[in-house]
């Protein structure tokens, strides 16, 4: 089995039976673990995000517009939507599946402990944040995060990833990548208001609600639902391929990122 | 894997395998920082961004009190409503701008409008409450969201490219050299328009010399029109301002050539359509009821892959799959974004390229042997009886085909007149069906007999003394046609298993009128208009026209541009019509061309024609560049062309016609209206800049998908970049055809050019002379719009607009223009469009299973008719043959296609951020063909035809049919920014990037059948063919 077969396996399982969910009405205030207090934020808010897989049509407006509003540069991904190819264990029937991923905002980040300056810090409202004047940019975050979800920004040189558009939040808007949802696949809300679009998304798909990687113990706050437990047991993803190359056939090397 | 690990490209390889997130972002972000450890613990050694938390994100656009709901504008920036260029779809888009640098920030869609919209707004919603809507106020702004696509997200950067051209441009040295001078506005105009020895080669006949409404370019083939034909105008397609470029061309000019991107997009399909809805004119099309339908086959065409409404397809389809309503299956060649491994009850079923016809005879067979289609709506032979069934239309599927080999009326319907009951042509002529054994008038009976075969005696005696023809009913026909092969052999010929088609049939059936087929741009095949006119066979046999669930042509627009109520855009004092035959020899029975007369007095046989003539088919711009530079049926002087690019987007055009186009003494002048330069207007004398996206004026509609009557208003909510006429106007499309046809004396512009309805005449010196008319056309239509309040005026950010308003309309028209303005065109209420079961804008001609029309045409290089109903066939070239008797499979086993990409599109390479997602399009093998010829995953192969060559990578898989070879379009560019051009001295940037992947088109070829030059086209269509192309592919050597 090659690599990324492996890999995406490994990220993808079933919600153990509520686990992900108890830190929805128990916040732990003073942390988890190792985990610092939290600070700033609205206190009486938890944010999170539930994305429907079934609605996800890959289109990748997520990526694009949260690249425009968060002025990420080239090559670098606040959120991203991977696209696999998978084959039906008994029928050998191909279908198309779509995974959107982004910072988790983690009730138990992995990227918060390691930040030797205290830079990167999970608000009160539960998203989890960098202090760019305090990053010295030592990637100790990136590395620890088990999703792949932070970068270090060449311009800024600070650990850089998904805020949920805390900016945007604020003015009583919608993230960028929510706004531009074409399929309208993803939720954010306010999980400890019962009565918001998410929290009655939670209730009623509480049992088919998957997360990345639960076994990290993160506690991932972003949502699957369509996740079908097949695809843990039979995922053939085929990987995609993006070497370059120019009419000559002459290999060109990826454009950004380097 | 074949390759080690240690293999540099394996390594980029499987770092792009995460999809642009993920592994390549860990990596890249890991390896550098450890360097700048070094550098202290107080903070970070690069830029400072503007907010420690939030960094450099945009400041909001407007706050929303989440507990009042109050919403307070950002004044440092505004939002206008206009459209999207990034692709034909069009969509309404809601675009942020900064208002200090005028520089668009960000861009979404626009809540009024259905083709962004989950659920549009009415339009008597106010502006801010509209943008409340959107917020996350109650979360109102994710349970109706109005989006931009990706590449809608990334378009706003083809304003500021670096490749854009902001200046009038002549070229230097030769055509095609990439090497251009700026010369101002004025002195284009003047070259242009009065010719001479304009580049040091000879001189050149200008616009006035080739204005020449009155001689005929040859006086031996007086069909062919006067000597003003010899202008050719072409663009890519309608983007809403195509009005004022046909009201030069045709009623001011009175040039016929004109020409867009069509025939090299999906015409076969439109014109399979069409046969069916009885439309030869236009081709109307129809899309399925996404929300209502049970069971949808897409054929061809990939919902949220691409397609047409691109966003509306791909959201209602992802709706279906989370409510669980519908059942579809996608019969493409290759595996895309359509189908989802998220949901149930969505399938792909890969099929080879060009075979579709027999895939849809064999669903069409097995529905007309099991009693699978919609027999009592089938039966109703008039409008009579649709009216007494509360049905909006009928179809001719019981009427009467004269079969009778070499009668005159081989391929009529019988009419009364054929039996002396009525005049020819009279009212009441009506076609002939037999009810109760009895022949009668359609329009006599509820039912008449579906499937008939006897003789008939013509006349009025009926005494044995008439004249004895064959007739058939319409669907015996059709019956017939489907019957010509089993449905082994048409499994074994599409590659779909005989048991997956019939129960695709079984279950088309089983789900009635609520079963719906679509089709598209897969059917652009060598035999695509028979696939096409079979497809939508399928559509007529569930009987599900205008029905809920069902398919629909749509709500069609409000037209601004016509006779309308304040103003009359169509009509003007000294008006012309175009005269003449097309170049690409459209619409026009050769049978009555002298040609075919000089042949037949000779006695001669007239067929073949010296090249095709399609009497059938619209102008066509695959056969008018190559038939004009050969000359035949005669040559051009001079070419406008405004955005189009027929050699990158047509297959094989580039090799048959570039040396061509090249030759000044073949074509005497070309200019080009573009913001950049692309694959054809390089070949250019002149380049005038236009405006790009949203500094556009116009009104656009939307391609099908949408019930409700739609038009988008687009203005300029940004200034455009380019330089301006001495006039103090931008230079663009608009400008140009203006200073053209003043400096001609041309009616139609200038002073005096647009009548208004109270008689008065309006002048059209500047664009938004003619398009705020448009506007107060749209604006005052049936009931017209009220006034727009001040608010709605700030929340729309229509203040660069007001004073434009103000100085061009009268003070009654202010507020209803700005109204329309302010929530971006005029749109139908969202609402239930359907009465019971019924469409409420129905399209309400005779649907045909037979289409007269086709089976009277005869294809002019075989002189064998057409066939009036759907049937299998091969693709075929000019002269008949089987494609694959000329290229055969043991020398070119497989059968390249081309597919829709859902980022990139013909002219979006410029754009980084699309870059950055997919650089580059690798090509989709089978892994059974893999083996075969010894290629692995990631391999460099070579891929030719029998025209041409390319170089690109393996995907090899599952995901596309055994034979087929994908080739995602929109890469392998050789212009755009591709390779740098040199203006005044100065080179362009050159950025690799832009070269990067393969176009398809470079693998199409000359017809090596036809006597005058042309690529590879459908015979009925002319258009061209990209899907199964020839081809065989070989590992390149590291």
């Amino acid at each position: 089995m090659d690599p990324i077969r492996r890999s995406l396996l490994g990220q993808l399982a079933r919600l153990s039976a509520g686990a992900a969910m108890v830190p929805l009405t128990s916040v732990a205030r003073a942390g988890i673990n190792q985990q610092p207090p939290r600070r700033e934020g609205d206190p009486s808010k938890r944010y999170g995000m539930l994305i429907d897989l079934r609605q996800c049509i890959g289109c990748q407006a997520c990526t694009v517009s949260c690249h425009i509003e968060n002025a990420a540069p080239l090559g670098s991904f606040r959120t991203t939507v991977s696209q696999y190819e998978v084959a039906h264990q008994e029928s050998g029937e191909v279908a198309t599946f779509m995974l959107p991923r982004l910072c988790n905002h983690c009730e138990n980040p992995a990227c918060v402990p390691v930040c030797p300056v205290e830079a990167t810090y999970q608000r009160q409202d539960g998203i989890v944040v960098v202090d760019s004047d305090r990053c010295v940019g030592c990637a100790y975050c990136v590395n620890a995060c088990p999703y792949d979800a932070r970068f270090i920004n060449a311009r800024t040189q600070t650990a850089d990833k998904c805020t949920f558009c805390a900016h945007r939040l604020e003015a009583g808007l919608l993230p960028a990548c929510v706004e531009s949802c074409v399929g309208g696949a993803r939720i954010i809300g306010d999980m400890r208001d019962p009565d918001s679009q998410i929290s009655r998304m939670i209730e009623e798909y509480r049992d088919e609600l998957m997360v990345l990687q639960p076994e990290k113990n993160t506690l991932p706050q972003v949502f699957y639902l369509g996740m079908d437990e097949r695809f843990v047991t039979r995922p053939e993803a085929k990987p995609v391929a993006l070497d370059v190359l120019d009419p000559h056939g002459k290999e060109m090397g990826y454009e950004f990122g380097h | 894997m074949a390759k080690s690990s240690a293999d540099p490209s394996r390594r980029r390889f499987l770092k792009g395998a995460a999809a642009a997130g993920g592994a390549a972002t860990f990596a890249a972000g890991y390896a550098d920082p450890l360097l700048k450890m070094g550098k202290g613990l107080t903070g970070s050694a690069g830029e400072t961004p503007d907010h420690p938390i939030h960094g450099n994100s945009l400041a909001p656009e407007y706050r929303v009190d989440p507990a009042s709901g109050e919403l307070t504008l950002n004044p440092d920036q505004r939002l206008a409503f206009t459209v999207c260029y990034g692709c034909t779809t069009k969509c309404g888009v809601r675009v942020r701008v900064d208002n200090d640098s005028d520089r668009v920030l960000r861009v979404a869609g626009n809540p009024y409008h259905p083709l962004s919209a989950d659920e549009h707004l009415p339009m008597r919603t106010p502006v801010a409450e509209a943008l409340r809507g959107l917020s996350a106020f109650g979360d109102h702004g994710q349970q109706n969201r109005s989006t931009a696509c990706a590449r809608g997200n990334a378009m706003m950067s083809q304003i500021d490219s670096p490749f854009r051209v902001t200046h009038c441009l002549k070229r230097v040295g030769e055509r095609g050299s990439r090497e251009w001078q700026k010369v101002p506005f004025e002195q284009v105009i003047e070259e242009i328009c009065e010719g001479g020895d304009l580049f040091g080669e000879g001189h050149v006949d200008g616009l006035r010399a080739i204005h020449d409404v009155e001689t005929p370019i040859d006086p031996a083939n007086p069909e062919y029109g006067p000597r003003a034909n010899q202008l050719m105008v072409m663009e890519a397609t309608d983007y809403g301002r195509s009005a004022i470029l046909k009201r030069f061309a045709f009623n001011a000019f009175g040039t016929r050539n004109y020409g867009h991107h069509g025939s090299y997009c999906g015409l076969a399909f439109r014109m399979g359509s069409g046969a069916v809805m009885n439309d030869m004119k236009k081709f109307v099309h129809v899309k399925p009821d996404i929300q209502n339908a049970r069971f949808i086959m897409y054929i061809g065409c990939a919902p949220s892959q691409a397609g047409n409404p691109f966003k509306r397809q791909g959201r209602l389809i992802a709706q279906a799959r989370a409510a669980g309503t519908l059942e579809y299956v996608v019969v493409d060649p290759a595996l895309n974004a359509s189908t989802s491994h998220a949901a149930d009850h969505n399938r792909w079923v890969p099929i080879r390229p060009g075979t579709d016809s027999a895939f849809a005879m064999a669903l069409i067979q097995w529905l007309l042997d099991h009693q699978g289609y919609a027999a009592d709506f089938l039966e109703m032979p008039g409008q009579a009886a649709a009216d007494a069934a509360g049905e909006a239309t009928h179809s001719n599927a019981t009427h009467l085909v004269i079969e009778s080999e070499g009668h005159p009326r081989r391929g009529r319907f019988l009419r009364a007149s054929d039996l002396g009951r009525a005049e020819p042509g009279a009212d009441d002529d009506a076609p002939l069906v037999i009810a109760d054994g009895e022949l009668v008038d359609a329009e006599s009976v509820m039912a008449a007999e579906l499937f008939v075969d006897r003789e008939v005696e013509l006349g009025a005696a009926q005494d044995g003394s008439g004249e004895r023809v064959r007739i058939k009913s319409s669907l015996t026909l059709l019956r017939e046609a489907a019957h010509e092969h089993s449905l082994a052999d048409y499994a074994a010929h599409c590659g779909i298993p005989e048991a997956t088609i019939v129960a695709l049939a079984e279950r088309y059936a089983r789900h009635g009128r609520r079963a719906v087929v679509n089709c598209h741009g897969g059917m652009m095949s060598g035999n695509g208009f028979y696939a096409a006119f079979a497809v939508q066979m399928l559509n007529l046999l569930a009987g599900n026209h205008n029905r809920k669930g069902g398919s629909a042509p749509g709500g069609g627009q409000f037209n601004g541009v016509g006779s309308g109520p304040r103003y009359d855009l169509a009509n003007f004092p000294g008006k012309r019509g175009p005269q003449g035959l097309f170049l690409s020899r459209s619409r026009f029975p050769y049978e009555k061309s002298s040609e075919y007369r000089r042949k037949v007095a000779a006695g001669e046989a007239p067929y073949p024609a010296r090249a095709p003539w399609r009497s059938l088919a619209p102008p066509a711009l695959t056969e008018h560049l190559p038939s004009a530079l050969d000359g035949y049926p005669y040559p051009i002087k001079a070419v406008i062309g405004c955005m189009a690019n027929p050699i990158y987007g047509q297959a094989g055009l580039e090799g048959l016609i570039a040396d061509k186009l090249k030759d000044p003494r073949r074509l005497g002048l070309y200019v080009a209206v573009d913001g950049f330069i692309n694959e054809t207007n390089r070949y250019a004398d002149y380049i005038v800049p236009d405006s790009v996206m949203y500094e556009v004026w116009g009104f656009t509609g939307a391609w099908r998908g949408t019930l409700g009557k739609m038009t988008t208003a687009c203005w300029p909510v940004v200034e455009p970049r380019q330089e301006k006429t001495d006039e103090g106007e931008p230079v663009s499309m608009e400008s140009f055809f203006i200073a053209v046809a003043k400096r001609l004396g041309l009616p139609g512009f200038g002073e005096g050019a647009i009548p208004a309805a109270d008689g008065t005449l309006h002048p059209l010196n500047r664009a938004e002379d003619f398009f705020l008319r448009a506007a107060a056309n749209v604006a005052f239509q049936g009931e017209p719009l009220p006034a727009a309040e001040q608010s709605d005026i700030d929340h729309a950010g229509l203040a660069p607009l007001i004073p434009k308003l103000v100085r061009t309309l009268p003070p009654e028209e202010h507020g209803p223009v700005a109204y329309l303005y302010a929530r971006g065109g005029r749109f139908e209420d969202f609402s239930d469009h359907f009465k019971g079961e019924n469409l409420t804008s129905a399209w309400t001609r005779t649907l045909c299973v037979y289409n007269e029309r086709v089976g009277t045409s005869i294809n002019t290089q075989t002189g064998v008719p057409n066939r009036g109903v759907p049937c299998h066939g091969l693709p075929s070239l000019a002269d008949g043959r089987a494609m694959r008797e000329v290229f055969t499979e043991e020398a070119w086993p497989l059968l390249a296609f081309s597919f829709k990409s859902n980022l990139m599109n013909s002219y979006a390479i410029g754009l980084e951020r699309l870059r950055m997602i997919k650089p580059y399009n690798p090509v989709m093998l089978h892994r059974e063909d893999a083996e075969r010829f010894g290629i692995a995953h990631g391999d460099v192969i070579r891929i030719e035809s029998p025209g041409g060559s390319v170089t690109a990578l393996a995907l090899v898989g599952e995901g596309v049919a055994p034979g087929a070879l994908a080739i995602e379009h929109g890469y392998g560019h050789r212009d755009l920014g591709a390779t740098p051009h040199v203006i005044d001295g100065e080179s362009q940037p050159d950025l690799e990037w832009l070269r990067a992947g393969i176009n398809i088109n470079d693998l199409g070829f000359e017809d090596p059948t036809r006597r005058v030059a042309g690529t590879w086209l459908e015979p009925i269509s002319g258009a061209a063919v990209r899907q199964g192309l020839p081809v065989r592919v070989t590992r390149v050597e590291a």
